[in-house]
């Protein structure tokens, strides 16, 4: 069975508050208005801010902030890598990190487990890996470790943007910026960029059609690099949400190409009095 | 996954031979190998079940235990799934080297188990907030060559299908406390109705085509992989792309189709077989390992 043996928890019996309290938890209607405010159906992803290079010791950093989800992002290297392998002869590796830190979600560290952690690691290297020219860095290796600040929904996404943009922080060369975005489906309406609560609902009365996608997508190659859904839907919801998160990815695609220009411009060396 | 070398010469054979709907074996693009399933195979367990596709070998066993409910679903049991890589299927297993590989196939069966109504939970309580069966799912890889999604969900499938849970029945003991009693006659068990359990099926993208049911070869042929898992109607619970590489919207959308296709196909031959096997009952000659 899959366990954490990294963080130290309380004892076994001690459970969160929460569990306690008299009133049910609050099922999210999945009709009417969204709790912020935003509106169902149509892609109203939250207001983004980016910032690139907030850590000083790294080759590349980005933070990303939507909603009340934070996400941070550090990439090291290329760095020598000591495998002699033949396939690291031609080309370079990336390894990915994603963590959670223990105060991240509202309940500390119960269901997230390790096993969880490596999975999004590994989906969020598969996003990535398609964009990053690799061959350009034969016998190296690039590390991005993601850090989870804040859980409040669609937290794959955000790391994916967050992870991309601090790649190209770094300098290291790649195709196109990879942007994510992910939808949660309730029933027959659909919210884009779902909040923590709006993730995790469960309402009782969705016959079929309930369940929530995330989708990595290279904007100008208009390729999909990484594809996620759980829950359960038929194929053409499928079919329609992917369309959706697509859209959402291109309207993010401005924001986060101008605040890389703006890292850009702050770091280059000032024009010459000549 | 375990990866054999292929030459450019013999990747360019592939690659336009799938072109033309013809893979090297002789099969279609969306044909399987030849699938062999038979369940009960190992009597410790309460539900067992071995899978072959073509040269993959898959082992599921299945444990029934009284445990305490999920503190967020009193009423409701829940499945574990463990899946091993043995170092018997390649020497790349060895140690730990096939744990990563482990934990992305178990990390993949909760997503497809992750919703209502693959299998029925409430079934599984004893007695809420208190008692419930936790139906421990290990999955033991003998063999490997490719498509390991498809022939792990598939023998899933079977080994529930054939999982014996016997019946409990809660009694107040002298103190007022709860005592459970299993029921004296063994045969006395509750099956579980495994109509809405998902298959997956795996389709890799070589050149501008996807092939189901990829061989090892074809694999190294493919820079990427789409994983559907589908239900008898057509209800699609968990989708994943694997492999490095990116894919195109459109083929996307064609490989959701094509798995939800060939995924919804493959249940009513795959149920009858099981029922078949069952109604043969003390008749059945046992093939086990040596077949």
């Amino acid at each position: 069975m899959p366990t954490d043996t990294k963080r130290v928890r309380g004892p076994e019996v001690s459970q969160s508050p929460s569990l306690f309290s008299d009133k049910p938890a609050d099922v999210v209607p999945s009709r009417g208005p969204r709790a912020d405010g935003r509106q169902r159906e149509q892609v109203d992803v939250r207001p983004v801010f980016v910032r690139c290079g907030p850590v000083s010791q790294a080759k590349g950093s980005a933070y990303i902030e939507a909603g009340d989800t934070k996400v941070m992002c550090c990439v090291y290297g290329p760095r020598e890598t000591e495998r002699k392998d033949e396939t690291d002869m031609k080309c370079g590796r990336l390894t990915t990190d994603m963590r959670f830190a223990p105060f991240s979600c509202p309940e500390r560290g119960s269901w997230i487990q390790g096993s969880q952690e490596k999975d999004l690691s590994l989906m969020l290297q598969e996003s990535l890996q398609s964009a990053v020219c690799l061959h350009k860095y034969p016998r190296s290796q690039i590390e991005v470790n993601v850090m989870v600040l804040e859980n409040s929904g669609s937290v794959l996404a955000h790391a994916v943007t967050c992870a991309s943009l601090a790649l190209a922080d770094a300098g290291i060369e790649m195709y196109d910026l990879v942007l994510g975005c992910s939808i949660r489906q309730d029933g027959a309406s659909y919210v884009v960029d779902p909040s923590y609560a709006e993730e995790n609902s469960r309402s009782s009365g969705g016959g079929g059609n309930q369940g929530g996608l995330t989708v990595a997508f290279l904007p100008s190659l208009n390729q999909i690099s990484g594809l996620q859904s759980d829950g359960e839907m038929t194929q053409e919801t499928l079919t329609a949400g992917v369309r959706t998160c697509i859209e959402g990815c291109y309207k993010l695609y401005p924001v986060i190409q101008q605040a890389l220009t703006k890292a850009v411009r702050k770091a280059a060396p000032p024009p010459s009095e000549s | 996954m375990a990866t054999v070398q292929v030459s450019e010469a013999e990747k360019v054979y592939i690659l336009h031979g799938i072109r033309d709907d013809l893979r090297v074996d002789g099969r279609g693009c969306e044909d399987y190998r030849h699938m062999e399933i038979e369940t009960d195979v190992v009597s410790n367990t309460d539900g067992s079940a071995k899978v072959t596709l073509g040269h993959t070998a898959v082992l599921v066993g299945i444990k029934a235990e009284i445990g305490k409910p999920r503190p967020m679903v009193p009423n409701e049991g829940y499945l574990e799934f463990f899946v091993d890589c043995s170092a018997n299927a390649t020497p790349e297993f060895e140690g730990r080297g096939g744990e990563e590989l482990g934990t992305e196939l178990s990390n993949t069966l909760y997503k497809v188990f992750n919703n209502k109504h693959s299998v029925d939970l409430k079934s599984l309580c004893i007695s809420a907030g208190e008692h419930c069966w936790v139906l421990y799912v290990d999955v033991l890889l003998l063999q490997c060559d490719g498509n390991l999604y498809d022939a792990i969900s598939v023998a899933v499938k079977a080994a529930l299908f054939s999982t014996k849970i016997p019946r409990v029945h809660i009694s107040a003991d002298d103190e007022g406390g709860k005592e459970i009693e299993l029921s004296d006659d063994p045969y006395d068990c509750m099956r579980l109705n495994v109509e809405n359990v998902p298959c997956i099926v795996t389709l890799c993208k070589v050149g501008h085509r996807h092939v189901v049911d990829a061989t090892l070869q074809e694999k190294a042929c493919s820079v990427a992989s789409l994983i559907i898992s589908v239900t008898h109607k057509g209800t699609v619970t968990c989708t994943r792309k694997v492999g490095g590489g990116s894919l195109d919207p459109e083929s996307i959308f064609e490989m959701t189709e094509a798995g939800k296709r060939v995924g919804k196909a493959l249940h009513a031959p795959l149920m009858k077989l099981l029922q078949q096997e069952e109604s043969l009952g003390q008749k059945r000659q046992k093939v086990g390992f040596l077949g």
